[in-house]
């Protein structure tokens, strides 16, 4: 490993751009991730900008359920995003659908099914500090040693 | 009603500034928004399909997963029409701990809904001043009931915590601090220039738009329609309550009603600590067939709960009906036309406090 590479992989690791996507919440999940912004947990602090833009992410933290309408956007928008990339589940609705899994539902949990999912926090809603700390475990590992396709 | 338009601005329904999925379609003539059509949809879950049959127990539960802003005011309608089916009769503290509780999250709602607002006209500095106010009702909310969003604090017959004396004293802290900080912000936003010209005269809805749209809470109240829903609730009867009226319909105006309903939130919580006395906080009775209709002012207008249980306190049919769909009528169908520019389409559209979760459930 050289030293060029090292160098590259700590300056990527504190440049993570991330898109949110609700496909399903109950909106509690939503607002954890807004209070993150906040100058309190100050997500920007580490180097992470959420922009909402999937065309420049990095990380796409879904929360909510599987809703039928997602079914042909929903990979859409994964496919959007520039390699590499991960997507984060955030919430117990992603997992296993909550509350929310039961007869009469229109939901289709667990998304690992429709998308590969890097990592899940569980938690109805998560705490903003738990959301925080994958994604900062996750910071190193996405871009390590990617050569534009390499891979 | 479906109608096919000949769309040329999509907007959604992932955005940087939606924080739901929704869907706007505007007929544009250069900017100007001749017409405008929302695609919703994207976030029904099926909830009231869900509660039929099940226990109340479990009922509670979803009815607070309706909506993860004002989770409190959906589990406070649903356990008060339990109530009123059961008949039981409410402890005082436990109805003034209530009051609490829900005036707390409406204090959060209203500070992320105007948060939302000052971020998309881009006035970055003002929102993250609201987001990091919004934490201080948040610690209040998390210290009284145990958890931060759903935090199942109202039980049939009361409360499920007592509030202690070092609470009650924390409580009036936070209070204070969200009344002097908020007095600052509001000062920023009434006398910022560009700010008026983002939002005065702008996405006007008018007194009789209005009500030809049945809009409800702080977009009705902005148009100058004295309505709100906890005028006719017993405990806030007991506190004095009248509502805020604005009547100039623009996004001033309903961000304005919206920073002057925190204010009198925290006041209604100072009275409700000062006539508090200690007692129980929780009764209790049998749950038995019936059916009820129980309204409440949610943060973002009129919450219904239709309710029809068996006798072993089961669900068999349930009714909701949200604030927010009115409110988007109003927005898409008188708000937004003659809107000048495409990204006034989008702060008109934040103004209204859209919950798509809530609508679609």
């Amino acid at each position: 490993m050289s030293i060029l590479q090292d160098l590259k992989n700590t300056v990527r690791s504190k440049s993570i751009h991330v898109c949110y996507v609700n496909v399903g919440s109950c909106n509690g999940c939503d607002i954890e991730i807004l209070a993150c912004l906040a100058p309190r947990y100050d997500i920007e602090q580490y180097g992470i900008y959420v922009h909402n833009n999937p065309r420049e992410a990095d990380v796409l933290l879904i929360t909510g359920a599987f809703s039928p309408q997602w079914e042909d956007k929903l990979m859409g928008l994964w496919e959007k995003i520039p390699e590499p990339k991960v997507a984060v589940a955030i919430g117990n609705c992603p997992i296993s659908g909550c509350v929310f899994n039961r007869e009469g539902s229109y939901l289709d949990p667990p998304v690992r099914k429709h998308i590969p999912i890097a990592a899940e926090i569980p938690g109805c809603p998560p705490r903003p500090t738990e959301i925080i700390q994958t994604i900062l475990t996750l910071a190193p590992v996405i871009f390590r040693d990617y050569e534009g396709g390499a891979s | 009603m479906k109608r096919t338009v000949d769309v040329s601005l999509p907007i959604g329904p992932v955005h940087p500034v939606f924080k739901e999925p929704c869907r706007i379609k505007c007929e544009t003539r250069g900017e100007y928004v001749l017409n405008a059509e929302i695609e919703l949809g994207y976030v029904k879950k099926g909830i009231e399909r869900i509660m039929r049959g099940r226990p109340w127990q479990e009922v509670m539960f979803l009815a607070e997963r309706v909506c993860g802003i004002c989770s409190v005011i959906h589990n406070m309608v649903f356990i008060e029409g339990m109530e009123l089916i059961a008949e039981t009769a409410l402890p005082d503290r436990a109805a003034y701990l209530r009051v609490i509780v829900n005036e707390l999250d409406r204090i959060q709602s209203h500070v992320l809904a105007n948060y939302s607002y000052c971020y998309t006209i881009e006035h970055e500095t003002l929102a993250m001043y609201l987001l990091n106010l919004r934490e201080t009702a948040m610690d209040a909310l998390e210290r009284i009931t145990g958890a931060r969003v759903t935090c199942a604090y109202i039980i049939p017959g009361g409360v499920r915590f007592d509030l202690s004396d070092a609470d009650a004293r924390y409580l009036r802290e936070a209070v204070d601090t969200i009344d002097r900080e908020l007095n600052r912000f509001v000062h920023m936003f009434t006398t910022g220039s560009l700010i008026a010209l983002r939002s005065k005269e702008i996405g006007i809805l008018t007194r009789d738009e209005a009500i030809e749209a049945h809009a409800v809470g702080p977009t009705a109240r902005a148009s100058g329609i004295a309505h709100d829903c906890r005028l006719d609730h017993p405990t806030y009867r007991r506190l004095d309550f009248s509502p805020v009226v604005y009547t100039e319909g623009d996004n001033y105006a309903r961000i304005m009603v919206r920073f002057d309903e925190i204010f009198q939130s925290t006041e209604l919580i100072r009275r409700c600590l000062d006539r508090m006395e200690p007692g129980i906080i929780r009764g209790g009775s049998e749950v038995i067939a019936g059916t009820s209709r129980w309204v409440g002012e949610a943060p973002r207008g009129e919450l219904t709960y239709q309710i029809t249980t068996d006798e072993f306190g089961r669900v068999t049919d349930i009714g909701i009906r949200t604030p927010s769909i009115m409110n988007i009528e109003a927005c898409v169908h008188y708000m937004l036309i003659g809107v000048l520019s495409a990204a006034d389409v989008t702060s008109t559209y934040i103004s209204s406090d859209p919950c798509i979760a809530c609508n679609e459930r």
